[in-house]
């Protein structure tokens, strides 16, 4: 019987993930033991099945109706930040969209709610480059948004990158 | 006169609470231990210009701030809010994120007012830093 | 650009042409990558409802996004990660709320492969390549979310360990043991294929 961990290295030989002394070593093992070459004619065997036979599947839906939902997807989203756009614009990414004269009277409200502003509610003793101060008087909130790229603030050590 | 000042001091407590938010479109967040935040605060976030549709509490923390002390809260491993008790229930409010002061302001924050910071996660989404007066 | 013109457009112009905002070329490029794009999710969740979804997901996702599509894979290549990790996101919240078979357990623990004696063609055994797609169908059908996923992720996608292994956010170790797992089940599921036919 091979070891496991024979078997997971045959298998590392078949997908070319051994490392070349690794593959030297396994190369005698395989001279001298049939249980081990049988093995990895097993496994050639399925790769080569599965590789013939990528599954050639059709989506089920017509062109028009599959590309009508997606449509209708795409245009209850918020608007997406064309590359290039002008800065006032980019912070725009986290606000709910709004018609441009709106935008414009926002843009002015949160000048307006600066240090050195009319009527401020607080003093700020450190600010920020990056941070955008939006007051809600008649709910009493007060939002800070600090726009830096995403991080994850819940992870608790590192987090994984997923392929994008 | 100081025995006026310690009544009144003892009086002013000031108690808060820092929560950790996750702000998204998804109907549900993947881990099991978040829940929906509360609907007084989730009606304040709405009523933010925010895009996102669902928040979710992460965490939560109460605390209490002493006459002219200065507590430090961790909300998550990179950030933490550090509040500075001056004069009454004035405070000066520090947001720390990754061990550097972000932003610092000095103000009151009434019974039933949010302070909410926030920044981008991954995946188009957004953390929120929610502060509230309890006491 | 007309719709009529799209269709001799290569996906480089039609990309292009998307970030700007050209919902007829992105239209265009979601026709010619649906069904791959389809077949992917399919493989994974092994449900149509399911894999059309996701599929869809994907497509939205992929408009919001495109402006961060630089060109360093080709555009199905970029499409199908989305989809990849909307299929892995959708499993890992499955897997919580499902209540594990013991037999899955006893699958993902791991343990019965290395003991399985191996299995050899039968080579006069006659199979229509349909009916041959059909048991790899049923195969995949009975592996375990995580075994199925490492497969269709080594030998459809050809990602290597370590890139499968951030993409399930798993070890490498993990995913040797899936994959050997899932290959040797396979090929017990398989057992008498003529030879020919798996060449």
């Amino acid at each position: 019987m091979i070891a496991y961990e024979t078997q997971l290295k045959i298998q590392a030989l078949l997908d070319d993930e051994l490392s070349p002394s690794d593959a030297r070593r396994l190369a005698e093992t395989l001279a001298q033991d049939p249980e081990a070459r049988a093995l990895l004619a097993e496994l050639k065997g399925t790769k080569a099945a599965l590789k013939s036979f990528e599954e050639p599947f059709t989506l089920p839906e017509t062109r028009e109706f599959f590309w009508s939902k997606i449509e209708r997807s795409i245009q209850a989203q918020p608007e997406r930040v064309v590359a290039g756009a002008p800065l006032w614009v980019a912070w725009r990414r986290f606000l709910v969209p709004v018609s441009s004269l709106a935008a414009l009277v926002l843009l002015a409200l949160l000048t307006l709610l600066g240090p050195g502003g009319k009527g401020p509610e607080f003093e700020a003793a450190l600010s920020d480059p990056g941070a955008f101060t939006y007051r809600d008087y008649s709910t009493g909130a007060t939002l800070v948004w600090l726009s830096y790229p995403a991080e994850n603030e819940f992870a608790q050590e590192e987090p994984t990158d997923t392929i994008e | 006169m100081l025995g006026q000042w310690c009544v009144f001091g003892a009086a002013q407590k000031l108690k808060l609470e820092v929560q950790l938010v996750w702000a998204t479109n998804d109907r549900e967040s993947p881990e099991p231990s978040h829940k929906p935040v509360e609907p007084a605060v989730l009606k304040k976030l709405k009523d933010l210009p925010l895009k996102w549709t669902n928040y979710f509490e992460v965490n939560r923390h109460e605390f209490e701030v002493p006459a002219s002390g200065v507590v430090n809260v961790p909300v998550s491993s990179k950030c933490s809010i550090e509040v500075k008790r001056l004069a009454d229930t004035t405070m000066e409010v520090s947001f720390i994120g990754k061990g550097k002061p972000v932003e610092k302001r000095i103000m009151a924050l009434p019974r039933g007012e949010l302070l909410v910071y926030g920044g981008n996660a991954p995946n188009a989404t957004a953390w929120l830093v929610v502060l509230k007066r309890l006491e | 650009m007309t719709e009529n013109d799209h269709s001799s457009t290569d996906d480089q112009t039609l990309v292009r042409a998307a970030q700007k905002g050209d919902m007829a070329a992105f239209e265009e490029l979601v026709a010619r990558h649906r069904d791959k794009l389809y077949a992917r999710a399919f493989s994974m969740m092994r449900n149509e409802e399911e894999a059309v979804d996701l599929s869809q997901e994907a497509w939205v996702k992929g408009w919001q996004r495109l402006g961060q599509f630089q060109g360093e894979s080709s555009f199905g290549t970029w499409m199908t990660r989305i989809v990849i990790n909307l299929c892995l996101d959708q499993l890992r919240r499955q897997k919580r709320q499902r209540t594990e078979s013991f037999e899955a357990i006893n699958e993902e623990s791991g343990g019965v492969e290395r003991q399985m004696p191996v299995v050899v063609p039968n080579p006069t055994a006659e199979l229509e390549r349909a009916e041959l797609r059909q048991r790899i169908d049923q195969a995949l059908n009975q592996l375990s979310h995580e075994h199925r996923t490492a497969l269709v992720l080594h030998e459809f996608e050809e990602m290597e360990y370590k890139e499968i292994a951030k993409t399930m956010d798993c070890s490498i170790g993990t995913v040797m043991s899936r994959l050997f797992y899932a290959r040797r089940k396979m090929a017990a599921l398989l057992a008498g294929l003529k030879k020919e036919d798996l060449r």
